[in-house]
């Protein structure tokens, strides 16, 4: 609303697996949620660099202490290190978008950044530290308000953001949404990389894997419901190449959020005044990396058939869904207001 | 979608509230402390049934027990610094006159805790205390009991969850949970708020009657969106101390509380154990498995709050918690074998 080249606007989705930053200035990335220091000096040599982020932590993570620093969507809790961690990533997420931390023309960044829709006040409070230094002012809302904000979806519409640590769920009315409007579950991305792993352990007792190819197993086969194809995959078994099918793996991973994602959602539903009950049943918009499971939409659909039917659908960009959103409202918000927001 | 002008309306109306709730996050608002929860009904419905009720169990008649004798003193509280009876305690020829249930001979009775129910203490409306800083009890509560969970997971013991995420749960419906899934074992989390503020407490309950109005007070509190009527709590009372499982709530009690004690006071001395003592709270009533409500903390004090906001402070709660199930349940499974 009020910008000027001495200000930038951005929106920020600091996800558990992965981030997103959307700014004012048309920039957009996406990046892993890890962090890594070298070990040793060895390490540091190879590397060219005292701290790595996103994928290039990831491919040189046996020279690093590696870090995931969030968990169910805020900084993990007890750890200096992991605020540490959370800092260089928001430091490369704001210089990724052509922000130089030092430069005497800085624009001021104006950040607001999506959370869990029942984060702690705590972490909240902690996040906040943790932008002090990297953003001027900072407004902290809830991840599915952020996407609903974004597609102008805000009357009679439920979002599901289901990431990698959390499902996080928020019934739009026309209003902020208070506490009895939000939902918030750690049956997520997470959850299933987790199962997958354990199923697989337990029908392939010779395969070896790590936590990283799970997830990107999931991430490209991931499927509720009807397989469209078999899911094979080669991993090393006693030392040799072995293929497996892990497809009734996959589904029952995949699978084990339904329940809970369902029953959060038909409670929230049901709690809706009852005149427009059939309005949001008809309005369901998925959004964060985990809906691109497919088959999610139908399965959803399906448990609203209990309701009387309903309308699923997935956002067009699901990645940047939220730093999108956080960017409207961050655009929308007036300069006296981000006055009273900064650090 | 409702045309644009509107859509513009609504959106500035919302980013009004949206900038205000984050500038209260900034300079936190100091909450409503003591208002522990909404009222369904006024207090002095409450009053007016759940003391008589309190009054009535305490009134020593045949078939209704008045409860064990040991008790020391009038609040009900047991000290739990004696070591833990590895067989259960015998009653008195005085407690089998009253009609008092004789403890379940484990030796006889085989038994093995298999299923545990972990109840995180209120949640979506119903906030519980909150602290002067801003810490609701129903984050905390779920905080430990999701650490309690996956500790737990990695046991043999099978782990269910009255709720799993910030949702409005009637205590009522946390009891048929735990009945409907038949647990052998229910543990009701809950972080305390008392006067003076200075008192740092840990206690753990297990039902029974109590003419401490603390405990009244505290209990009146507790149940006060139970989603009972009159009539069903007044039969749960009725009911209870016919109950021969008051005795294993009371060894799951002392045995957590001495744990969870011996495991916090490393970290924190200025800990106050309080120990074991009974009330009559809901989910304890209505259970029909061996329950506790344990208070590990209290939110009225601010070097407690400090403590609940770390991470490794919750965690070390729900390890302490886990080891006392875990203790427990060691005992009267090396029981069960010995009678087999």
């Amino acid at each position: 609303m009020e910008e000027s080249n001495e200000t930038l606007s951005v929106g920020i989705d600091l996800g558990t697996s992965r981030s997103s930053i959307s700014a004012s200035n048309g920039e957009r990335h996406v990046i892993d949620s890890y962090v890594g220091w070298p070990v040793d000096i060895v390490a540091r040599k190879l590397v060219k660099k005292s701290v790595l982020v996103g994928r290039d932590a990831l491919d040189n993570r046996s020279m690093l202490e590696l870090r995931r620093p969030l968990e169910r969507g805020v900084i993990k809790e007890g750890s200096e290190k992991d605020e540490e961690a959370v800092q260089e990533l928001l430091r490369h997420l704001i210089s990724l978008i052509g922000i130089k931390q030092k430069s005497k023309n800085r624009p001021k960044v104006r950040a607001v950044v999506g959370v869990p829709a029942e984060a702690f006040r705590i972490s909240k409070q902690r996040l906040r530290r943790a932008m002090d230094g990297i953003a001027d002012s900072v407004m902290l809302v809830s991840e599915p308000f952020a996407v609903a904000y974004g597609l102008e979806a805000l009357l009679h519409t439920l979002i599901i953001d289901i990431g990698a640590g959390t499902a996080d769920f928020c019934v739009m009315q026309g209003r902020y949404p208070t506490e009895q409007d939000q939902r918030t579950l750690p049956n997520a991305g997470d959850s299933i990389d987790e199962q997958l792993a354990k199923l697989i352990r337990e029908h392939h007792p010779d395969a070896q894997f790590s936590i990283h190819m799970i997830r990107e197993w999931k991430e490209k086969w991931s499927f509720v419901g009807e397989p469209k194809a078999q899911v094979l995959v080669t991993v090393p078994a006693k030392g040799k190449a072995a293929e497996l099918d892990i497809t009734n793996e996959m589904r029952t991973a995949c699978e084990s959020i339904l329940p809970p994602v369902c029953e959060t959602m038909i409670d929230l539903l049901t709690r809706v005044e009852p005149e427009y009950q059939e309005k949001v049943r008809n309005n369901v918009i998925v959004s964060g990396g985990s809906s691109l499971i497919a088959g999610l939409p139908d399965a959803l659909e399906k448990a609203l058939s209990e309701l009387g039917g309903g309308r699923v659908t997935v956002v067009k960009d699901p990645i940047f869904a939220g730093s999108d959103g956080g960017l409207a409202i961050a655009r929308d918000a007036t300069s006296s207001d981000w006055e009273k927001l900064s650090l | 979608m409702a045309p644009m002008e509107k859509v513009e309306q609504t959106k500035l109306r919302i980013l009004r509230e949206v900038v205000r709730d984050n500038i209260e996050g900034v300079h936190r608002i100091k909450a409503k402390a003591p208002a522990r929860r909404n009222f369904f009904f006024p207090l002095w419905l409450w009053a007016t049934f759940l003391i008589p009720g309190v009054a009535y169990l305490s009134v020593p008649t045949h078939g209704i027990s008045t409860g064990n004798h040991s008790l020391p003193n009038s609040a009900g509280v047991e000290s739990t610094a004696r070591p833990l009876p590895s067989t259960p305690e015998q009653p008195s020829e005085d407690d089998v006159l009253r009609g008092m249930p004789r403890p379940l001979n484990r030796a006889v009775v085989p038994l093995a805790i298999k299923r545990v129910i972990i109840d995180p203490g209120h949640g979506g409306i119903q906030h519980g205390a909150i602290s002067d800083s801003g810490v609701s009890e129903k984050e905390i509560t779920l905080d430990i009991a999701l650490r309690l969970r996956r500790l737990m997971e990695k046991s043999p013991f099978e782990v269910l969850m009255t709720r799993q995420s910030d949702q409005t749960l009637l205590l009522g419906k946390r009891v048929a949970f735990a009945n409907e899934n038949r647990a052998d074992v229910f543990v009701s989390i809950h972080v305390n708020w008392m006067e003076p503020r200075e008192i740092r407490p840990l206690e753990t309950y297990y039902v029974g009657p109590s003419d401490d109005p603390a405990i009244v007070k505290l209990a009146t509190s507790e149940n006060r969106d139970s989603g009972y009527s009159m009539a069903d709590y007044r039969r749960l009372l009725e009911k209870t101390y016919l109950d021969a499982r008051r005795h294993e709530s009371h060894l799951l009690a002392k045995t957590v509380n001495t744990t969870l004690f011996q495991s916090l006071n490393t970290v924190n001395p200025e800990l106050e154990n309080r120990g074991v003592k009974m009330a009559p709270f809901v989910v304890l009533l209505g259970t029909q498995m061996p329950a506790i409500l344990v208070e590990v903390s209290a939110l009225s004090n601010e070097e407690e709050v400090n403590l609940l906001t770390n991470g490794d402070y919750r965690e070390k709660i729900a390890l302490a918690l886990y080891n006392g199930i875990h203790a427990y349940a060691k005992n009267l499974n090396g029981a069960a074998r010995k009678g087999s």
